[in-house]
């Protein structure tokens, strides 16, 4: 790919409500995901993979915990000269004050406007941390270029037993072009004869003019409106190319779907198509000494991070970064995030353990496949009676 | 201060292991290389410019060091030079010993114009502050200080033994003796002066080159000439790994809990070229107990008392044990390993056997491949 052909904007802003409490002090792109990662990566690995250096990061609060993560943008080649990494802070609309609306009127895009401009770049694609995949931006390119529509934008095919009725599809003409993205429950929207939807991904490339006037139009207008709303506009309003993707995907919206990705992926058919394809998954480096796990260990079925300590037995969870697993514990079917610490002698079934949480000896914490148990960022637990307040 | 890191050996005694890599690149403790030791210990100790001089295949340790950004050494002042042999008007400068490595680089040591010089070897395994050392190295208003370690008389007959006085000042210096009458072993740590050093070189290759080697010649010349030449006692844990026994058995070593080489600590952490892997993949018949494993590996057979390190396959009945395998190596179905060392990027087909005793380590090769058919 030419040098600045495309550009990409990362768009945080996205509902998080439903995956409360793990996004109580982050955006759902930064959760973290699959042992090592957040979901921000995914989007842009790809960017990296298609050799795109120009990137807007779009954060809906202060986007602390996405500085942090990304920093100079080098873990993922983007701290070069030209180009690079640019993080815009405050713009969830649904958290800015009504005082500060009133001046945003007519100026919400103004910074993504001159990103664009400055980025000289011909398309620009517009991406979320929501969907989960591992796809080639350059084929979507190819895919757009030899199309005449101005906006492409990406599914999947999914069985319509596996859709939630919320979940956002694409209305394929016969011809297979997008005429719309409505909820899977919209009575517009039938399954095609093999009972299947075509689910987006709500990734859209676009010519970069094309995409500063529909900024510049929705300003003009004075219309304070998501720049996802703005996209899912400009294909209602245009013919839209649809772009089948067809490798690992996961969507995430509330606790049981996060739940479930994290699971599917100890798949090893989707751990391998997902994280060891060419298009390498990029992330923040970090320095951890190797994982030592002690005679009285037995792990299987699960995905291990280093830096960690484990002397109990872990079967089918997915173990991040530097956690402590004492003897005698039990944990299964659950997700640990970095540097959690399990007493001696507790036994963890189907929960979720944010970072830095602390379970003491000898407790239960036992959720189910549907529910699973949630214990938020730093908690220290001690007492059983504390594991039913959660 | 100045450091020059001395990762020129070519390792021989390494055997097939270092065929096409140089003994500091050589992988030790799952994500470490030897030299990373040594470059963390600098970068910990304030030190901000590192010369690495190499000599034989330096390809895998230049890939390895890059801008020196792993360690926290890729500074604006500073930062870490791999110093290289190279051909001159003069001729060209390859080392004919540790001495003569730093005088065929003077001109690097001079633009950085150093007070004081520190000389250090890249394939030791420990853990020093070397800022002590300087200190130590003023309050004696020495010429050359050397670092020393304790070791037993047997241990003693393969290092460079320091007697000294009461004062610890070095008055005699035996290489390799049959009758140690110290437990003094250089550890190839050296602090000079750099003034003095630099005359005693120049002089030396303009005239008779003698001074080719620091234990040699450099340490009794200075001796012979009265320089203030100190042993400096360092008391933690300190290996050579220049053997495969000795390789093998520091990362034997380095697989306990217990090992006072304490890699967790935080306050004195060993860095590495970070790597962006998946994380290690356990399945559901994998078992794996008393060991080390790293990002990236592959687990489906059982893993007892054994360092694995990043991108190692371990196929489904296979058993690795005492062993240490290094970074990429493939372990087929139904493989038995047994102290052994296995090299990077190995392939061992199903059904093989490798099994080495504690006195005769088994070693495959960097990128050897072992019983696998061919199709």
């Amino acid at each position: 790919m030419r040098h600045n052909t495309v550009s990409a904007i990362i768009n945080l802003v996205e509902p998080w409500e439903k995956l409360e409490p793990l996004t109580l002090d982050r955006p759902v792109g930064t959760l973290p995901f699959g042992g090592r990662y957040r979901l921000i990566d995914f989007p842009l690995s790809s960017i990296t993979n298609a050799g795109i250096q120009n990137v807007m990061i779009v954060s809906p609060r202060s986007g602390r915990s996405v500085a942090d993560h990304l920093r100079s943008g080098n873990d993922w080649n983007l701290d070069t000269i030209r180009g690079g990494l640019f993080n815009f802070p405050y713009n969830d609309l649904s958290l800015i004050a009504p005082q500060k609306k009133e001046t945003l009127i007519h100026h919400y895009y103004d910074n993504t406007i001159l990103f664009l401009k400055r980025s000289s770049s011909e398309y620009t694609v517009v991406m979320g941390t929501r969907n989960i995949c591992n796809i080639d931006l350059k084929a979507l390119l190819r895919y757009h270029q030899e199309r005449d529509n101005p906006v492409t934008t990406v599914y999947k095919s999914i069985d319509a037993s596996e859709t939630e009725p919320d979940a956002s599809v694409l209305q394929l003409t016969s011809n297979g072009m997008a005429t719309a993205i409505l909820p899977a429950d919209s009575e517009n929207v039938t399954p095609n004869e093999n009972h299947k939807y075509a689910k987006s991904l709500k990734i859209f490339l676009m010519s970069t003019i094309d995409l500063i006037d529909i900024l510049k139009e929705a300003n003009e207008r004075g219309d304070l409106i998501s720049l996802e709303d703005l996209m899912l506009q400009a294909v209602m309003q245009h013919n839209a190319n649809a772009f089948e993707y067809t490798g690992f995907y996961a969507n995430i919206h509330n606790i049981e779907s996060y739940y479930n990705a994290n699971m599917s992926i100890l798949k090893e058919d989707n751990f391998r198509s997902l994280l060891y394809t060419q298009r390498r998954i990029f992330t923040k480096v970090k320095n951890e000494i190797p994982t030592f796990f002690a005679r009285s260990s037995h792990v299987k079925g699960s995905l291990c991070g280093t830096g960690g300590y484990i002397e109990g037995k872990i079967d089918h969870s997915v173990i991040f970064r530097n956690v402590f697993v004492n003897r005698n514990s039990e944990i299964k079917d659950s997700v640990i995030m970095q540097g959690t610490r399990i007493g001696a002698g507790s036994k963890i079934e189907y929960a979720i353990l944010d970072k830095n949480v602390v379970i003491g000896p000898n407790l239960q914490l036992k959720g189910t496949p549907e529910k699973p148990i949630v214990i938020g960022k730093g908690q220290r637990i001690f007492q059983q009676k504390e594991v039913a307040n959660v | 201060m100045l450091a020059i890191i001395l990762a020129g050996g070519q390792g021989s005694r390494l055997g097939k292991l270092t065929k096409s890599t140089a003994k500091p690149a050589v992988p030790f403790g799952g994500r470490y290389r030897i030299i990373d030791f040594t470059l963390s210990n600098c970068a910990n100790s304030g030190i901000s410019t590192v010369g690495v001089i190499t000599q034989y295949q330096p390809l895998e340790l230049n890939a390895h060091i890059g801008n020196g950004s792993s360690w926290g050494l890729d500074d604006q002042m500073g930062g870490v030079t791999v110093l290289q042999p190279f051909s001159s008007t003069e001729g060209e400068k390859f080392f004919e010993g540790t001495a003569h490595a730093i005088y065929q680089n003077i001109e690097y040591i001079d633009q950085q114009n150093p007070k004081y010089l520190l000389v250090l070897s890249g394939d030791h395994i420990y853990k020093m502050d070397y800022r002590a050392m300087l200190e130590y190295h003023k309050a004696k208003k020495a010429s050359l200080t050397v670092g020393v370690i304790p070791v037993s008389t047997e241990e003693a007959k393969r290092f460079g033994m320091m007697n000294t006085d009461e004062t610890d000042r070095i008055i005699e210096f035996e290489e390799k003796p049959a009758h140690p009458k110290s437990n003094k072993a250089s550890m190839g740590i050296y602090i000079f002066n750099w003034e003095t050093l630099r005359n005693y070189l120049t002089t030396s290759f303009s005239t008779n080159k003698k001074l080719e080697d620091f234990g040699k010649n450099v340490i009794p010349m200075y001796l012979a000439n009265n320089e203030s030449a100190y042993a400096y006692s360092f008391e933690g844990y300190w290996r050579d790994v220049g053997t495969i026994k000795s390789l093998w058995q520091a990362n034997m070593e380095f697989l306990s809990p217990y090992n006072s080489l304490n890699i967790g600590d935080h306050n004195w952490r060993i860095n590495s070229k970070a790597q962006v892997l998946p994380p290690m993949y356990l399945t559901p018949t994998s078992n794996i107990n008393n060991s080390m494993v790293v990002d990236s590996c592959y687990v489906a057979g059982e893993v007892d008392h054994s360092i694995l390190s990043q991108r190692v396959s371990v196929g489904e009945g296979s058993k690795v044990v005492d062993s240490m395998i290094m970074p990429g190596a493939t372990i087929g179905k139904n493989v038995v390993i047994d102290h052994a060392l296995v090299g990077e990027e190995a392939v061992i087909g199903d059904d093989a056997v490798v099994k080495g005793t504690v006195d005769d380590i088994a070693v495959v090769g960097y990128g050897e491949v072992l019983g696998v058919k061919k199709s």
